[in-house]
């Protein structure tokens, strides 16, 4: 008796491939001869030798084998003679599901490797998408793309906090600089539209900033857009074109709205791509205006004439990490190069580079899957060993997405090294000839060698402003919580650390600090109970949380309450800058509320 | 009628008919999905566009130089070109005979050609067959087909080269085995992954067509202190 009794799910993945081929992806999915030559472009067969369920075309035949099994005929007639298989329950997919997103980052290094012109990332998406029409991704995509659906960007900001953000930036920029750098929210007719990644507004403001001081030097007429600014696409990762077509149409037509001459988008590799290659592809829309790279605006304005850099101010030993988005699926590999060789003096290449870079490990959206990061920084040997043979102090990637990875795997692997981007290395060096109002103060102070830290640091960081603070930090990571300690000290703080939840509830009540941080997953009372008792608590609902977790999946469970949202949200791993600047803006948020 | 002469008269035609008709079948499968569009502008560097991507795909293959997957390992990429040279030539074999010179001899010019081109590719038929049962990632990669297609090239070769002289009164038995398991391939490819050849134009030329409007294709290298990349 056959026993093709099939789940609904299976049943829907299987109906909905055949929706999703194309003649590309048909010829890749028949193509494939199993040469084998593929196999050690991928960086987890480096790292991981002898496990062959890392082998690109290994991983390619579970998405391979049930297409032959459905759509292809020598499958349909002889599947175990082309080893063609399908899907018949749930934990069948969950399987497909831990391949295609936990051992695949996307990175399309095998399809340039391959010799008969195999594009594995292309069905590889494919087939998560697949998944993710019938539910089945990794917490952190589901939380990722709840977020992206319905707030409108992938980190889930709210527009008071992104306005607010961009408000004491320009703040900040007006008191040092003048108020002609003060950031345009919502300018009619401007020649740049501005759209950035929603880290930066939650971990890196700096990067808006540094480039708010590049616009400003450079007298650009530009913009940012109160919405639709967010040029980062988590249908890209996810497989959902229906996402993908969203979220670009949202930018396309806040940019056509705002009647922009062309929209810029901030360093950023997936959000490029997204914005730049497939949205249109996805919003099935012609776009009218132009679009660049914010790497290519800032060689125009020094090529023009209007900034000046100096390059002498980045002296330390400077590599460059090419994103897979740019350099395999966008051809964008030299202008980050003549851009660094304008901004520093001190350029070494990493090998292999361009478009046969290793991944960062950290793409295809593998920063929001926790579940994979052992695996992940596992397999981030191969770029660590790549990133410690340059000798570099710092290493410059066009990508948000890479910054996170390689600030990861530099963590895991003790590399003296520092994660950086253009926008960060052209304001360094910049010239501001005549300062408008606050005359001889540069914004950040030059990588000199003596002043690398000091240069990862805002000077908004280390004006005092924490002195006298009483922060309770809870966290059941005892390195984490010495390490938050000396950030927060060293600027002035007082620490209360508190390892698990009864102890930081107890801590709260006796010591009324005057915020706290807090981790999720802790024992005793988990970090979503003290956090909702806190909040429950007459006397203690005021103190500013700042959620801190290496879970970003778990973030649901705290907004899902029915209490007033943390002040913050930080995802693990932290650096010092990003704690710096949310410790910093928590605190003045409550003393303007206070005022 | 010899079984000789029925292999390589009626059994090689019938064969021949089939593969078309199936080949054609295949191609019409294959161009009944409906190829994806592009809108977006091209990016990248303005020196290249869809049409160097494309013609930059298809040379690839003669471009040993351009993959780090063939420039790092030469010694594969050498039996990958004896390999299907081999191929090559006893197809051209078959033909030759059939066509050509009947019951008559080969000269012994073109047999030694023959025989060194296939002999050597036999060799490398071997070595594959041992690479692909010794390395575990070929292993758990391999389906039936694959280990069926190889061996059966490789005995392929064997009666190639044992037939390529076309000594009809000595060696009837070769050159009959040598076309019946020709004639089993010319109807058995289309539905193996021998059939790639005929795939290979189609993703070549969409892949390279895609990365040569994304800017990607030809990849630009850097001759760097390693030589990894150069
Ligand atoms: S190189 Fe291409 S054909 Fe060979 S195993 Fe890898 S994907 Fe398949
Ligand atoms: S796309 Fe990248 S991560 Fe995925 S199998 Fe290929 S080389 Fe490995």
């Amino acid at each position: 008796m056959s026993t093709t009794v099939r789940s609904h799910k299976a049943q829907k993945v299987i109906e909905r491939l055949g929706k999703k081929l194309n003649r590309q992806m048909v010829g890749s999915l028949a193509a494939c001869v199993h040469c084998g030559n593929c196999i050690d472009s991928c960086h987890y067969v480096l790292a991981n030798p002898g496990d062959v369920t890392f082998a690109p075309p290994y991983k390619a035949d579970k998405i391979r084998g049930l297409f032959k099994r459905h759509y292809d005929w020598t499958g349909r007639v002889l599947p175990w003679w082309v080893k063609a298989k399908s899907v018949y329950t749930d934990q069948d997919l969950e399987e497909l599901k831990d391949i295609v997103f936990g051992k695949c980052t996307n990175c399309r290094r095998c399809t340039i490797n391959c010799p008969m012109g195999v594009d594995m990332a292309v069905f590889n998406r494919m087939a998560r998408g697949l998944l993710v029409s019938v539910g089945i991704m990794p917490e952190g995509v589901a939380v990722v793309s709840k977020d992206q659906w319905e707030i409108g960007n992938q980190m889930g900001v709210l527009k008071e906090d992104y306005i607010d953000t961009l408000e004491w930036l320009s703040d900040d920029l007006e008191a040092e600089h003048g108020a002609r750098y003060r950031i345009p929210i919502d300018k009619k007719n401007a020649d740049i539209v501005y759209s950035i990644n929603p880290r930066e507004v939650k971990y890196d403001p700096r990067t808006i900033s540094d480039a708010a001081l590049i616009f400003g030097t450079a007298g650009a007429d530009w913009t940012m857009p109160s919405e639709g600014w967010d040029m980062t696409n988590f249908g890209l990762f996810s497989g959902d074109d229906d996402l993908g077509g969203a979220v670009s149409r949202r930018l396309y037509e806040k940019v056509e709205e705002l009647k922009g001459k062309k929209l810029v988008i901030s360093e950023c590799g997936h959000g490029y791509r997204s914005t730049r290659c497939e949205g249109p592809n996805w919003a099935k829309m012609d776009v009218k205006f132009d679009m660049e790279s914010s790497v290519i605006t800032m060689i125009n304005f020094i090529n023009e004439g209007k900034i000046k850099v100096d390059k002498s101010r980045n002296p330390e030993p400077i590599t460059f990490h090419d994103s897979c988005n740019y350099g395999r699926s966008c051809g964008m590999t030299e202008e980050p190069r003549e851009l660094l060789q304008m901004v520093c003096s001190d350029f070494r290449e990493m090998y292999p580079n361009r478009a046969e870079n290793y991944c960062c490990t950290g793409g295809g959206g593998a920063m929001s899957m926790s579940e994979y990061t052992p695996r992940r920084l596992k397999s981030a040997k191969i770029k660590a060993d790549q990133l410690r043979a340059t000798g570099a102090k710092h290493v410059v990637t066009t990508c948000h997405n890479c910054v996170d990875g390689l600030t990861d795997l530099i963590k895991h692997y003790k590399l003296d090294m520092k994660v950086t981007q253009l926008v960060n290395l052209v304001a360094n060096a910049l010239v501001i000839e005549k300062p408008a109002e606050v005359p001889e103060v540069i914004v950040v102070a030059p990588i000199a060698a003596e002043a690398v830290a000091a240069a990862a640091v805002p000077a908004f960081a280390t004006d005092g402003f924490l002195t006298g603070k009483r922060i309770l930090v809870a966290d059941d990571e005892p390195d984490f919580v010495t390490f938050v300690t000396a950030v927060l000290e060293d600027h002035g703080a007082t620490v209360i650390p508190a390892h698990n939840g009864d102890q930081a509830m107890e801590l709260a009540r006796t010591e009324k600090p005057d915020m706290m941080t807090l981790d999720i997953t802790m024992p005793g009372k988990s970090g979503v109970e003290v956090f909702e008792l806190l909040r429950s608590d007459k006397d203690l609902q005021r103190i500013p949380i700042c959620i801190i977790t290496g879970k970003p999946e778990l973030r649901k469970l705290i907004y899902e309450r029915t209490v007033t949202r943390p002040e913050g949200y930080v995802d693990k791993p932290v650096d010092e800058e990003g704690l710096l600047l949310n410790v910093r803006k928590i605190l003045k948020a409550k003393l303007e509320k206070r005022a | 009628m010899t079984a000789l002469e029925f292999s390589r008269g009626y059994l090689h035609d019938a064969a021949l008919i089939i593969m078309t008709i199936v080949y054609t079948l295949r191609l019409y499968w294959l161009t009944r999905f409906t190829a994806a569009k592009e809108r977006q502008a091209p990016t990248g560097r303005g020196d290249t566009n869809s049409r160097k991507g494309f013609l930059y795909s298809w040379a690839n293959v003669a471009m040993p130089w351009a993959m780090e997957s063939t420039r790092t390992k030469l010694f594969l990429y050498l039996q990958f070109v004896i390999f299907h040279l081999g191929v090559a030539a006893a197809i051209a074999l078959l033909f030759t005979i059939a066509w050509g010179y009947g019951d008559r001899s080969l000269p012994p010019s073109l047999a030694m050609t023959f025989r060194i081109i296939i002999g050597t590719a036999f060799t490398v038929g071997l070595m594959r067959i041992i690479r692909r049962l010794s390395s575990p990632y070929l292993r758990a990669i391999s389906s039936p087909d694959d280990h069926f297609s190889l061996w059966l090239l490789t005995l392929w070769f064997a009666f190639a080269f044992l037939a390529a002289p076309n000594n009809v009164a000595s060696d009837a038995v070769y050159i009959t085995v040598y076309y019946i398991i020709g004639s089993f391939f010319l109807v058995y490819v289309p539905f193996s992954k021998i059939s790639h050849y005929l795939y290979y134009p189609f993703t070549r030329y969409y892949l390279g067509k895609f990365l040569g409007r994304r800017g990607v294709f030809p990849v630009r290298r850097y001759s760097g202190a390693t030589g990894q990349n150069g």
